[in-house]
């Protein structure tokens, strides 16, 4: 038997609550708090669909570290198990947290390719070396699970940072040679929400559960925007 | 979550507690810069006389200690601080976490040296 211990919120006070649940080799956490919703308390209620680490839905702090629910085995974690909702998020309810604000900065990225020659008639093969396609892929893996928000100091101090998640986004189409849209990212991450905020904790890479490095993109669209700024004021 | 979330340290890396010691750090000689010069730039005194009086107190050995914290801070916070902007200019990223380990163990070091030379300058 491990014992569960969540923390739950109804919508006006937050509280513990404890339950006996019987692990197997293979369990995981999620699987838990399935067992706890069918077996003892049918109001608890967490974010999940994929069950295979794909979705990102079901990012909650287990043990005080932020990890996917799907992805942890229970018998990895002792006798006791400590089950929170990701910090700096909102909580809705129990293990649910507001996730509205943080697609809104991804979405303020532009995290998709801008061409100048956009065309849905004929539309046409854009090719790419394996070397170019290595300059970006990492930060492809991003599954958006909110874990590196959870954990950015900078995000503690400004609800409006745009954070590591969607930085990662604006680098990686960034740094993709199809891309023509760097100049508008580069104005978006220079904004005072943007890279400048970022003090390199670097703890957002330390808990990625897909090891996206969301630090590293940062650091590298910082540089970039840093050299933008620079040719334009230089006049190149 | 505001300021406290500089300071959550269960669950997570030694980057966290890097990060919060720079920025305790950061304050501290903040505090110490603007008092250093405001005492400074506000001595009225030619002769010196005023300037001497304060710095035999600050060399005196019961004042040893907040000097020791004092260089302790800025040894810190310079050693840390290089390692930090050479990521910031995407260098030895991938080598950060020994590179924490080096950069920490050098400040300790030059920390340590740097309070035994004090210690023996007020005559330990």
């Amino acid at each position: 038997m491990v014992r569960f211990k969540i923390r739950r919120y109804d919508g006006e006070k937050s509280y513990w609550q404890s339950f006996e649940v019987p692990a197997k080799k293979g369990m995981t956490v999620l699987e838990a708090l399935y067992y706890i919703k069918e077996n003892y308390e049918s109001s608890l209620a967490f974010r999940a669909s994929c069950r295979m680490g794909i979705c990102g839905s079901c990012a909650m702090k287990i043990n005080d570290r932020p990890r996917l629910a799907c992805e942890t085995q229970v018998l990895t974690l002792g006798d006791t198990v400590k089950v929170e909702p990701l910090d700096n998020f909102k909580v809705i309810k129990d293990l649910i947290t507001e996730f509205d604000g943080f697609f809104e900065k991804h979405k303020a990225v532009k995290p998709y390719l801008i061409r100048k020659d956009d065309n849905y008639a004929e539309p046409k093969e854009l090719l790419q070396t394996p070397e170019e396609l290595n300059e970006y892929y990492i930060f492809t893996l991003c599954i958006k699970c909110g874990a590196c928000y959870s954990v950015c100091p900078a995000a503690a101090t400004l609800d409006e940072y745009l954070g590591p998640a969607a930085m990662t986004a604006a680098y990686r189409f960034c740094a993709d040679s199809r891309d023509e849209g760097q100049k508008e990212r580069y104005e978006i991450a220079s904004s005072p929400n943007g890279v400048w905020r970022c003090h390199l904790a670097m703890e957002c890479s330390e808990v990625c559960p897909k090891n996206v490095e969301p630090a590293k993109a940062v650091q590298l669209l910082r540089r970039k925007t840093a050299f933008s700024i620079l040719k334009s004021l230089l006049g190149w | 979550m505001g300021v406290s979330g500089w300071f959550k340290f269960k669950g997570r890396s030694l980057f966290s507690w890097a990060f919060t010691f720079q920025r305790l750090t950061g304050v501290v000689l903040l505090i110490y810069l603007l008092a250093h010069l405001t005492y400074l730039s506000s001595l009225l005194d030619k002769t010196g006389a005023t300037y001497e009086s304060m710095i035999a107190i600050t060399v005196s050995r019961q004042f040893l200690v907040f000097d020791i914290l004092l260089v302790l801070c800025g040894v810190f916070h310079g050693v840390n601080g290089f390692r930090i902007i050479l990521h910031e200019f995407g260098i030895a990223y991938e080598y950060r976490k020994p590179l924490l380990v080096i950069f920490t163990v050098i400040a300790v070091v030059v920390w340590l040296y740097a309070s035994y030379v004090m210690y023996s300058l007020v005559g330990g």
